[in-house]
């Protein structure tokens, strides 16, 4: 089954956050709890070595998605024909009486409103836009050209197999579609005298 | 799809300007593209792509207001555009007859860099009025601009970004352009330069995002000390004898000078390594590294970044690196940088000319602290005060030595009181004004001061040009992508009314916002297709890569430097004139006052900075949701002085000194040095009934100081923090 999936290169991010406004423009959600795209800074060790990472993650579209196992009606399907995880709202149970999705998900993907029963939703993969030719928003806005979009195997052919970085290790169960580029940790060391 | 999609841009002041595509579905904007066309593409950010709440905000100002309650209160009542506009000119015309043109402010901003709207459109009114009183000295830039001009006599001083690829060291001084962009894809080429294997240094007190991502080595470094570093990193490349002396010898004046400065002879100081590791907190042995690292690496990139040049005494550090980036020879070369200001296209020369002088200033004496005999240093009168002197002049006039009385004050473009220093001193003399009338789109605020305020359409609404910021060969068009919301108009547009009124019968020459657009894009020379400019929103010009000052060192004989001596002026003769130690004729480390070693750290021992803050431009586009949602402001506080006060991560706290208090939120971070604090520049004040600033203006704080030169005292500034609660 042909499965799409996301390119992720943590070198170059800058937690700039443009891939995470652009989504929430893009799809019209407003400011507040949901967030299709998520953009964390990982910080680590003691002045005056400090290492600063960004990470940038959405639904990764797993190969065997936990959130699909769990839900008790079949609202949340896996697309045949590309592999893109896509959630049936009016078939959600809601996060109170359910949430079940939430639980299952190891990356914190499925995403409620502030409001009662909320519906599960999620990046959908940007489908329309994908079904026109183009690449999801978030790719296709980021200053720095560190996200990019299609088949798997071709995302993995043309930048590699890293599936771990800082701030994410791959679950061998739900196979998230997604390869990385990793960040250099050498401001942590101290540099040699020349 | 029945979506239309508008080619436009971003016209802010940020060092940006992207295209912007909204997409537009029954008269409103329903979401954003950004360039998708032929690279360089120009994407815009997070800011660009958050504008639809910029656009469609609940604060905009609807219809012309005037002011109900008490100035600064924010009770206006709703008027009519003809009642706002006679009431304007009334005031101006009944100001200008008793208290003469110089009475009036002119007070602009970068809320628009747009050339039709924003500070241009009533600048030429102003002029045609009979004249105003203006401010000098700008916020971002004047330390910079001043260096540049006193070193090489000329602020087109940059190169093509692209050309860093060429270079085989870069040193990133207080420079961060993941923030403050410094051109759409400059952190994009950091990006590049980094994987083809080049190193890269930055000195900063806070290891900012740029740091973080592209550097391989972090020099933290105390705020307002950057000089007393550079300049031992002269003493160690002439004590190891690294200097490029036949550059030196050909194309600059004052090394010896210089030398004997940094050397000791001239005052019996040595500025060694050890000398400046007691000031900047650097180790000598790291700052001996560094040094023979940039003198031997060839070329190599130093860039001086504008913020440590945006202190008390911040002309000093610019020189200081020109001086050192002339020593190592990498000047007018591939893969060099020159420094300076560091200007790279001339775009910014694209503005509404002006059809009249400003009478005002007609026959007034040069500004004695200007560099007026350097060549095209541009507006040096002195019947300007300083931007930070505004506040002064209001409350003490010809009194106070100021060249005028104001009495009324004209803003647009501009959150002012927002914007310049020492909020508390502004509200006051804001208060004592005659008259205020302001532009505005949002309820800013400054906009609460106004007397009569008027509603300004924003860039999604109106036709303009928006010229790149300093480097790339570019021009955006701006193309309206909606009619103006609600009775809001342009600027150009409230200035057309306006002018009738004042008895200006033909403020805009007969020409409409098109046919100034037409008119200005021809002016450029280099914008060969206007419709297609204007049907595309963009064009990108095919240009070599400039690198400055090629013509000066490949051929010295034929192209001198535009400076008096026609060669790069590490002394200065002109400034050797001024007789005033803190503007010596050679750069030198000059304690800053509100900077590291000043006896009122006794009192407020931490050093205040005031960096870009990522999700706003300077305070527009602030308390825009998505925006605020990104990255909270917050005081970033080193781990060591957290501890020291009992102040954990994200705790509320106040952050004070003479001028003000700042309630906040602390981020207690091992990014930024101990000693230093930082106040992310923008956040709305709001004065509480205790006189607690809750909005976290780092203006609060600020003082309203100035350099020799005329650079701003934004990052230095002494304060104290505490725990609230």
């Amino acid at each position: 089954m042909p499965q799409l999936g996301f390119y992720i290169d943590q070198s170059r991010c800058t937690g700039c956050y443009t891939c995470t406004v652009s989504c929430k423009d893009w799809h019209d959600i407003p400011a507040g709890p949901v967030h299709w795209r998520r953009v964390t800074a990982i910080e680590k060790g003691e002045f005056p070595r400090v290492f600063v990472a960004f990470l940038s993650l959405s639904c990764l579209h797993c190969a065997e998605p936990a959130c699909v196992a769990a839900c008790p009606v079949n609202a949340i399907s896996k697309r045949a024909e590309d592999g893109i995880v896509i959630v049936n709202r009016d078939a959600c149970l809601g996060n109170d009486d359910c949430g079940l999705c939430k639980e299952a998900c190891p990356y914190g993907a499925p995403q409620f409103a502030a409001e009662a029963n909320a519906r599960m939703q999620k990046c959908d993969f940007c489908l329309e836009r994908w079904g026109e030719g183009k690449k999801p928003i978030c790719v296709e806005s980021c200053p720095m050209r560190a996200l990019d979009a299609g088949l798997l195997t071709e995302m993995e052919a043309k930048y590699g197999k890293v599936r771990s970085v800082e701030g994410f290790t791959y679950d061998t169960a739900n196979k998230p579609s997604v390869v990385f580029k990793a960040r250099t940790d050498e401001l942590l060391k101290t540099p040699a005298p020349k | 799809m029945d979506e239309k999609i508008i080619n436009t841009s971003c016209s802010h002041d940020c060092g940006g300007r992207c295209v912007l595509k909204p997409h537009v579905k029954d008269g409103k904007i329903v979401r954003f593209e950004s360039d998708t066309g032929e690279e360089p593409q120009l994407r815009a950010c997070l800011r660009g792509r958050a504008y639809r709440q910029q656009v469609y905000a609940p604060d905009r100002i609807q219809y012309p207001m005037k002011r109900t309650g008490e100035r600064g209160e924010g009770k206006f009542a709703r008027i009519s555009w003809d009642e706002a506009l006679d009431t304007v000119a009334r005031e101006m015309l009944r100001i200008k007859k008793d208290y003469g043109n110089a009475s009036i402010l002119l007070l602009w901003g970068g809320g628009s860099q747009a050339v039709l709207n924003g500070p241009m459109a009533v600048e030429r009114l102003m002029a045609q009025f009979g004249g105003y009183t203006r401010a000098w000295g700008a916020a971002s830039y004047e330390g910079p601009l001043f260096a540049s001009m006193a070193t090489y006599g000329t602020m087109n001083t940059g190169s093509a970004r692209a050309d860093h690829l060429n270079t085989k060291l870069m040193i990133m001084w207080g420079w961060n352009p993941a923030v403050t962009i410094w051109d759409p894809n400059t952190a994009y080429l950091l990006a590049q330069v980094k994987e083809k294997g080049i190193r890269i240094i930055s000195i900063d007190p806070r290891l900012t995002d740029t740091t973080a991502v592209f550097a391989s080595e972090w020099i933290p470094i105390r705020p307002s000390t950057d000089t007393a570093m550079m300049i031992a990193i002269a003493y160690v490349i002439i004590k190891k004898n690294l200097q490029d002396q036949n550059f030196l010898d050909t194309y600059t004046i004052g090394f010896d000078e210089f030398k004997n400065y940094v050397n000791g002879e001239e005052d019996g100081i040595p500025k060694t390594p050890e000398w400046a590791e007691k000031i900047t907190g650097v180790p000598a042995a790291t700052i001996e590294r560094i040094a023979v690292e940039y003198a031997t690496t060839k070329p190599a990139v130093l860039i001086p970044g504008w913020g440590p040049a945006r202190g008390s005494m911040g002309e000093q550090f610019t020189r200081a690196a020109c001086a050192v980036i002339a020593m190592t020879g990498n000047i007018g070369k591939e893969g060099g940088y020159a420094g300076g200001f560091m200007r790279a296209f001339h775009s910014r020369e694209m503005s509404l000319p002006r059809t009249t002088k400003n009478a005002v200033e007609a026959g007034a004496a040069h500004r004695p602290n200007s560099l007026y005999k350097i060549r095209g240093a541009g507006h040096p009168t002195a019947a300007r005060m300083h931007e930070v002197h505004v506040y002064d002049a209001i409350l003490k006039g010809k009194a106070g030595g100021y060249s005028c009385d104001p009495k009324m004050a004209y803003i647009v473009a501009s959150n002012f009181l927002n914007s310049r220093p020492d909020v508390n001193t502004g509200i006051a003399a804001f208060k004592k004004l005659g008259f205020i009338v302001i532009h505005e789109q949002r309820m800013t605020p400054t906009a609460r001061f106004a007397d009569i305020l008027l509603p300004v359409n924003t860039f999604m609404e109106r036709e303009d040009i928006a010229p790149p910021w300093l480097g790339s060969p570019y021009y955006l068009y701006v193309n309206p992508a909606i009619e103006s919301r609600y009775e809001s108009k342009s600027d150009f547009q409230i200035c057309c009314e306006l002018a009738p009124r004042l008895g200006i019968p033909d403020y805009a020459a007969g020409k409409d916002a098109e046919g100034w657009l037409r008119f200005v894009a021809e002016r450029a020379g280099d914008i060969t297709d206007f419709n297609s400019f204007k049907k595309d929103g963009v064009v990108k010009l095919k240009v070599e890569p400039f690198v400055a000052f090629k013509q000066e060192i490949a051929d010295p004989a034929n192209h001198p430097f535009p400076t008096p001596s026609g060669k790069i002026e590490i002394y200065s003769e002109s400034l050797g004139e001024w007789q005033n130690p803190q503007m010596p004729a050679i750069p030198k480390y000059v304690p800053a006052p509100e900077g590291y070693g000043d006896p009122l750290q006794k009192k407020y021992p931490l050093q205040l900075l005031t960096s870009h803050h990522k999700p706003a431009t300077h305070s527009t586009l602030e308390k825009i949701p998505w925006l605020e949602e990104t990255e909270p402001r917050r005081l970033w506080l080193s781990t060591q002085d957290a501890k020291a006060r009992g102040i954990a991560d994200n705790d509320e706290i106040l952050v004070f000194n003479d001028r003000g208090k700042v309630r906040i939120r602390a981020y207690v971070t091992d990014r930024i040095t101990p000693g230093a604090v930082c106040l992310p520049h923008g956040g709305w004040f709001e004065i509480d009934e205790n006189g607690v600033d809750i909005g976290g203006c780092e203006n609060t704080l600020v003082p309203r100081l100035h350099s020799p030169g005329g650079a701003w005292s934004a990052n230095t500034a002494l304060v104290e923090v505490r725990r609230e609660g």
